[in-house]
């Protein structure tokens, strides 16, 4: 392996306190649907290192399911995501507020 | 490999056909679908039953069926069927989505099932997540009462955040120990605890089945999605679900063996935090639904004491608290149910005049919410007994004393329950309640099972310790 996997290990993790940051600090729906791609993303990159590391085809098997299981959050999410914005007409999270404590 | 293993899953995938051709093909009939859904559920737990004593291994191994498992499976299936009793007037969901309604909750027992008998992390993943999707569809399903989509939106974006952290410490615990069989890494994992990358990569694994079970940084879903969902759905998140997230856990913690005082630390803390925020917060609720939501946090903490005791008898007495959990809180969902039998939120007050309405339901409750306090000889008590008893011999004295105080700050808005039931004369002169039947029979079973189970408890400790050693 040429790249070290403690680098790949560590892009990851910056990609992943990326993914967090845009998931807890974008005021959109949609924009914080995206962070938590980006991290599951991150996760995927991980598996991929560590599956050359290993020399193991676990991690690359993995990583597809990752895929597979991403594309079914984002078709639940943005179905979510429209059927809010078409009954309170706004994606910004701070409209909803109703349910406090 | 013999398919006779995998027949109570087989089952449920073939229930989950049924309820679909019924959502695409037919004209809306909710009596039709609610006796398919009974039907079916019935048969559901009888097969389970019937499976209980297989044992084997599917899958290249990535799928263990044992006692523990089967064990679960029974108590899941039992929890379906109980969910779908209650389902005779689904108010809160309308008409045309009821065939949707059980398809989604078919496939999230499925799920769930799957769950207690992978011993494999991706499998653990892929099962956590389809149970997770589920009911995140389920959640927004309500009738429109306002309040659904910001709880549906709100559960799926804390679900979605938690599962991305937990893949990322499962990547990070494969990192470290190159296998993805839970069997290979209790093995492994002993051996490079010490490494940061394997205790965080654990600590943020369990992330995802904290967020499950609500134990306290993973809690704020809870209250909003338990008042946004319709009655029955949240009776099925907090029972159900439950049950599928003490498993999963149990398992989980299994792994490090005991050999990290680090994760102990972090689960105690978290136990700590949990119960006495769940039940602080409590003790202001005036809604119904919202107050055992606060109360199932507090109980999740309590749940992580025994599991924190790394012990054959602590992980006995957390699967022994979830059965427990699981009747005592159906029995006060069942009473929200139909008191509230327009599928609207149940205030606490709404409660008030009860016993003169309906004195089985008022009595039902009263056993209940007994039960969730902890006094004997309900089956809560010796629930609770069972975990401080193995915190005990493991030396938690402090934290067995923050629970014992905790258990009396919760006896306060517990007790208020019981007040608005019991004292309290309602305003209007509301009619008395009619309990068909069938209600009837099912309250009581759920009452005789609540004390006997509480003064007999040998049977069930037997077959839980069973279901335990097949961890260690």
């Amino acid at each position: 392996m040429i790249v070290p996997y403690s680098h790949v290990l560590f892009l990851a993790g910056v990609l992943f306190a990326m993914g967090v940051v845009c998931a807890v600090a974008r005021r959109n729906l949609i924009m914080m649907l995206i962070g938590v791609e980006i991290m599951l993303n991150s996760a995927g990159l991980v598996f991929v290192a560590a599956a050359l590391r290993w020399q193991q085809l676990e991690g690359q098997v993995f990583v597809l399911f990752i895929f597979a299981i991403a594309a079914a959050e984002v078709s639940v999410g943005l179905a979510l995501i429209i059927y809010a914005y078409r009954r309170t007409g706004s994606l910004d999270p701070e409209k909803y507020n109703i349910l406090k404590w | 490999m013999t398919w006779s293993l995998f027949i109570p899953e087989l089952y449920f995938m073939l229930m989950i056909g049924v309820f679909f051709c019924l959502a695409m093909v037919l004209r809306p009939n909710p009596k039709r679908d609610f006796f398919i859904a009974l039907l079916l559920s019935t048969l559901g737990v009888v097969v389970c039953l019937a499976s209980v004593k297989l044992e084997g291994t599917l899958f290249y191994n990535v799928y263990r069926v044992d006692l523990f498992s089967q064990v679960f499976k029974v108590i899941l299936a039992i929890g379906f069927f109980l969910v779908i009793c209650i389902c005779s007037e689904l108010t809160g969901i309308g008409e045309r989505y009821h065939p949707e309604f059980y398809l989604l909750l078919t496939t999230c027992t499925l799920a769930m099932m799957l769950l207690v008998s992978s011993v494999e992390l991706l499998t653990i993943y892929m099962a956590l997540e389809l149970s997770s999707y589920c009911l995140y569809l389920l959640v927004p399903l309500r009738r429109g009462y306002g309040v659904h989509v910001e709880s549906g939106i709100k559960y799926f974006l804390v679900g979605a955040f938690t599962s991305a952290v937990m893949l990322f410490g499962i990547a990070s615990l494969y990192g470290v120990v190159h296998t993805t069989y839970v069997g290979e890494i209790i093995r492994v994992l002993p051996g490079v605890i010490g490494r940061p990358a394997a205790v965080i990569g654990l600590l943020l694994t369990l992330c995802g089945f904290l967020f499950k079970l609500a134990v306290f940084p993973f809690h704020i879903w809870a209250p909003d999605a338990y008042q946004g969902a319709a009655n029955q759905v949240t009776a099925y998140i907090a029972t159900a679900s439950k049950v599928a997230a003490v498993a999963i856990l149990t398992r989980m913690v299994a792994l490090s063996s005991g050999s990290s005082t680090y994760l102990v630390h972090v689960l105690v803390t978290l136990s700590i935090a949990s119960m006495t925020l769940g039940n602080l917060v409590a003790i202001v609720q005036k809604d119904m639904k919202r107050l055992l939501a606060y109360s199932s946090i507090s109980h999740a903490g309590y749940v992580l004491i025994g599991i924190v005791s790394m012990t054959q008898s602590g992980y006995a007495g957390a699967i022994f608290y979830a059965v427990a959990y699981l009747m005592m809180k159906f029995t006060c969902f069942l009473v929200v149910v139909k008191v509230a039998y327009d599928g609207s939120d149940l205030k606490i007050a709404q409660l008030a005049g009860l016993h003169r309405r309906s004195p089985m339901l008022a009595m039902a409750l009263m056993l209940g919410v007994f039960g969730l306090a902890g006094i004997p000889p309900t089956i809560g008590f010796t629930g609770k007994f069972l975990v401080f008893v193995a915190a005990m011999k493991k030396g938690y004295f402090t934290l067995v004393l923050i629970a014992m105080i905790n258990v009396v700050i919760s006896l306060y808005y517990y007790l208020q329950v019981v007040r608005a039931a019991y004292l309290l004369e309602s305003d209007a002169s509301l009619p008395p309640m009619k309990v068909s039947i069938p209600t009837k029979l099912l309250v009581g079973t759920l009452v005789t099972a609540i004390l006997v189970l509480g003064v007999f408890p040998q049977y069930l400790l037997e077959l839980t310790r069973a279901a335990a050693s097949a961890l260690m």
